[in-house]
């Protein structure tokens, strides 16, 4: 199971691990998704579709159909 | 000393301020046109630099990026690439937002790579205290090659120092940032080998872009050098990769954040602005205030309209030589000017309610609340403004459908815009309710006529986004889909850019639909003033041989007479012959005349009863109300304006496209005539056949 | 005469604005549309 943007929880912060180039748009790797860029949830809409994400210090919103084509690696908060 | 004129561009990421910079250069010296041939709009600008430069600042539409995704983007390219056009930028000013720096700067690093002279202007430098953010401008302006403006255009402050640092432009280096062979070393030697004149960024951008670069042929480098859609991408991708890194190298130094300082206020009010239900909840109530206050304030200027055209046209009649010429104007011409302007208080209002909510930033979440819900229709959260615009005028309310990145989303956004309740509707639903609605309360606490108009407007509504619905599973139509919808931080809106837009929305409408609605009152006045036949010729005499015996004041005789010739003209034939189709639904050849002419603006459908209905020169309501209450069927005896027939003609306008004005936008946004055509024919066939259900049920 | 001429005129113009609007050609132009429709299909 690929651990994608999708996956993540309110508040989880997240690696971007890779994604294939020919189904997300240019314009988003323009706006900061790089593989090695942070991303954070922040919200959640009602009805789960769009996702509120802070992605390399944009804050943006895209489609889960999006979302769920980016790979991202978790990262545990140290307890 | 010689006076100069130099070429600036502004260009800049959406949401930096760069409009505002554009207005504090600027002033109210700017003009709005298009680009030749695409729906973009051109903002050109003048600003005196120092006593003997002045500028001409183009305001270039916001991009992320050059590599363009939409034909606004596009413009932006094809301006920097073409060294011939005459407003190619003598210096570009890349406008930046001091808390979005690092993706602005991608853009910046792109103009840089095409050697023009670029200013970094470094915006919203006032909000850098709170959120802990210092820069070390020095080190910036070393390591990207160029000089930077921190400025506020909210404040205010930084625009002299800028407007200083634009006049010396000659001396900002134009070395690019990057080197464009870092993102394939080998393709592009080979390039620079076969076009030892051209830079490189410039070719690899026209390779990658669907763009016209004039002094080189696409297909001589097209030959040699294609490479496949995928592969460019990847360059693409390895070209935005390096550049990335070249900015956060340089930012590693240059900005430094204190997070201690930073205050979070944006997460707080998201949190209660996209709250599942308080989102909705605080979204509804807005809508709900907007509305209210839109129909409250309006109610005083458009009265002060109405009446001071009506006076103008009695004294245009009065003082002008009588004569054809004469009647145009005070019963065609000026009332046809009126009938536009009356519209602006509610437009504008509506317009500035908007405005306000874009600024404020608090737009990107309603269409991120609105996104889920929208897409079961075939529509984008992106449609909600359109939608809501449509409720003043359909026109600004189509061309508001450009942000809409996917097509098919945007062709049903427009196409169902028009079924909202447009302002023009409002006097045809006022006196209809007028008339056939009684003027009671509902549970005691709800007047039924206010229910009723709301019930027409939550129709439109209901009709809008069910036949996006419907469209949606019709049209075959695919295409890349992608939202993206940036979520900029809260901020109070400045006065002027609001004013300054709701200007531009409202010259939108009374130019764009002005000039239609102003023709078509004209074709309709002679329509209406000439007839074939002796019957029209003769109509005095005829009239007074049958009034012989009666006695009648001789406003009332001419007003008989206007009434006879009203019948004999030509579109009053063209209302006898289309009575057979319309009486089904309840209407008798004068009504006929009035819808036909209602084609022109909805409003005018009033305007022309009250010439129908002989009340001469005066557009009082009370006196047509009762005019209209009481004619009479002659066939069968009773009232034409009854429950039935009241009802099918407010749901005959609630559905019908009647707006010429409307078609000719949407023929210009969407390019071709089908679209408009089919929603010709849909609506009203739907309209006819709805209003011909009703009054068959009803009466 | 001379009110009639001119009211003629005035609809000539109306009447010319209106069928250019509606009736005019679409420009046909160059540029070829990018990836996502822009407005041609």
């Amino acid at each position: 199971m690929r651990t994608t943007i999708n996956s993540l929880k309110k508040g989880e912060k997240a690696i971007i691990k890779d994604f294939d180039i020919d189904v997300i748009p240019l314009k988003l790797l323009e706006m900061g998704c790089l593989p090695g860029n942070t991303v954070e949830l922040l919200q959640i809409a009602p009805f789960g579709d769009p996702l509120y994400l802070d992605i390399n210090g944009s804050h943006l919103a895209i489609r889960i159909e999006t979302a769920k084509e980016i790979d991202v690696e978790l990262i545990k908060i140290k307890l | 000393m010689i006076n100069q004129n130099i070429n600036v561009a502004l260009i800049g990421n959406p949401n930096t301020g760069k409009t505002s910079v554009f207005n504090q250069l600027t002033g109210l010296n700017q003009q709005v046109g298009n680009y030749p041939g695409i729906t973009v709009e051109k903002k050109i600008g003048f600003c005196k630099l120092s006593h003997n430069i002045k500028a001409n600042i183009l305001d270039l539409p916001g991009t992320y990026s050059l590599n363009a995704s939409s034909i606004d983007e596009n413009v932006v390219i094809e301006l920097m690439l073409n060294k011939n056009d005459k407003l190619y930028p003598d210096v570009a000013l890349v406008v930046t937002d001091v808390e979005n720096l690092k993706r602005n700067l991608l853009l910046f690093t792109q103009i840089k790579d095409l050697e023009i002279p670029t200013i970094l202007v470094i915006n919203m430098a006032d909000r850098m205290a709170h959120k802990g953010i210092t820069l070390n401008i020095p080190y910036l302006e070393e390591h990207l090659k160029t000089k930077i403006a921190l400025i506020s255009s909210r404040k205010g402050f930084g625009i002299d120092e800028l407007k200083k640092l634009i006049v010396t432009y000659k001396s900002i280096s134009n070395e690019p940032c990057l080197s464009a062979s870092v993102i394939d070393p080998e393709y592009f030697n080979s390039l620079r080998k076969a076009f030892p004149n051209q830079l490189l960024y410039k070719l690899w951008l026209v390779i990658t872009q669907d763009v016209n670069f004039l002094n080189l042929e696409r297909k001589e480098i097209q030959g040699s050098f294609t490479k496949s859609h995928s592969d460019l991408k990847r360059l693409q991708q390895k070209e935005t990769i390096k550049r990335y890194q070249f900015i956060n190298d340089v930012l590693k130094e240059g900005l430094k954040v204190d997070a201690t300082i930073a205050k979070d206020f944006r997460s707080k009010l998201d949190r209660v602005l996209t709250h599942k239900i308080w989102g909705y909840v605080i979204f509804f109530a807005i809508l709900f205030v907007i509305f209210q206050s839109i129909f409250d304030w309006s109610k005083v200027p458009m009265d002060f309209i109405d009446s001071s055209f009506a006076s103008l046209s009695t004294l245009a009649n009065n003082t002008l030589p009588a004569g054809v010429l004469t009647n145009l104007i005070s019963q065609g011409i000026i009332p046809g000017i009126g009938g536009i302007l009356i519209f602006i208080p509610q437009i504008a209002f509506l317009f500035l309610f908007i405005s306000i909510l874009e600024e404020s930033g608090y737009m990107s979440r309603v269409v991120f609340l609105m996104d889920k819900i929208m897409r079961k229709f075939g529509l984008s959260g992106k449609s909600v403004v359109p939608l809501i615009s449509g409720t003043a005028c359909a026109i600004p309310a189509i061309m508001a459908t450009r942000n809409i990145e996917n097509w098919k989303e945007r062709l049903i956004t427009i196409l169902v815009t028009p079924f909202t309740t447009c302002s023009a509707r409002l006097p045809v639903y006022a006196i209809i309710i007028a008339l056939v609605i009684p003027d009671t309360r509902v549970l005691g606490v709800f007047n039924l006529q206010g229910l009723t108009l709301m019930l027409l407007y939550l129709l439109g509504f209901g009709m809008a986004i069910f036949s996006a619905y419907i469209l949606n599973k019709i049209l075959k139509i695919k295409g890349k889909t992608f939202f993206v919808v940036e979520m900029p931080n809260y901020k109070l809106p400045m006065f002027k850019n609001v004013a300054i837009n709701v200007i531009e929305k409202t010259k939108a409408f009374v130019f764009g639909a002005g000039k239609i609605i102003l023709a078509i009152s004209i074709v309709l006045w002679f329509l209406a003033s000439y007839g074939p036949g002796t019957k029209f010729k003769n109509a005095d005499e005829i009239i007074r041989a049958k009034t012989a015996n009666s006695t009648l004041s001789a406003q009332e005789l001419e007003n008989k007479v206007a009434s006879y010739k009203l019948e004999n003209s030509y579109i009053g034939i063209m209302g006898k012959t289309i009575e057979p189709a319309i009486s089904p639904l309840g209407y008798d050849w004068k009504i006929g005349i009035a819808v036909i002419s209602s084609f022109a603006a909805r409003e005018v459908f009033v305007g022309t009863l009250a010439t129908i209905y002989s009340v001469g020169g005066s557009d009082n309501e009370n006196t047509i109300k009762n005019k209209m209450a009481a004619e009479i069927n002659p066939a069968t005896g009773k009232k034409i304006f009854n429950f039935a027939s009241g009802i099918s003609l407010l749901l005959f306008y609630a559905f019908a496209l009647q707006c010429a004005s409307t078609l000719a936008i949407t023929r210009k946004e969407t390019n071709s005539w089908k679209w408009p055509v089919g929603q010709l024919i849909f609506m009203s066939g739907f309209a006819y056949i709805v209003a011909l259900i009703a009054y068959q049920i009803l009466k | 005469m001379l009110q009639e001429i001119i009211a003629f005129i005035a609809l000539g113009i109306a009447l010319a604005f209106l069928i250019r609007k509606f009736f005019f050609k679409k420009k046909k132009f160059d540029k070829n549309c990018g990836d996502d429709d822009c407005g041609c299909h």
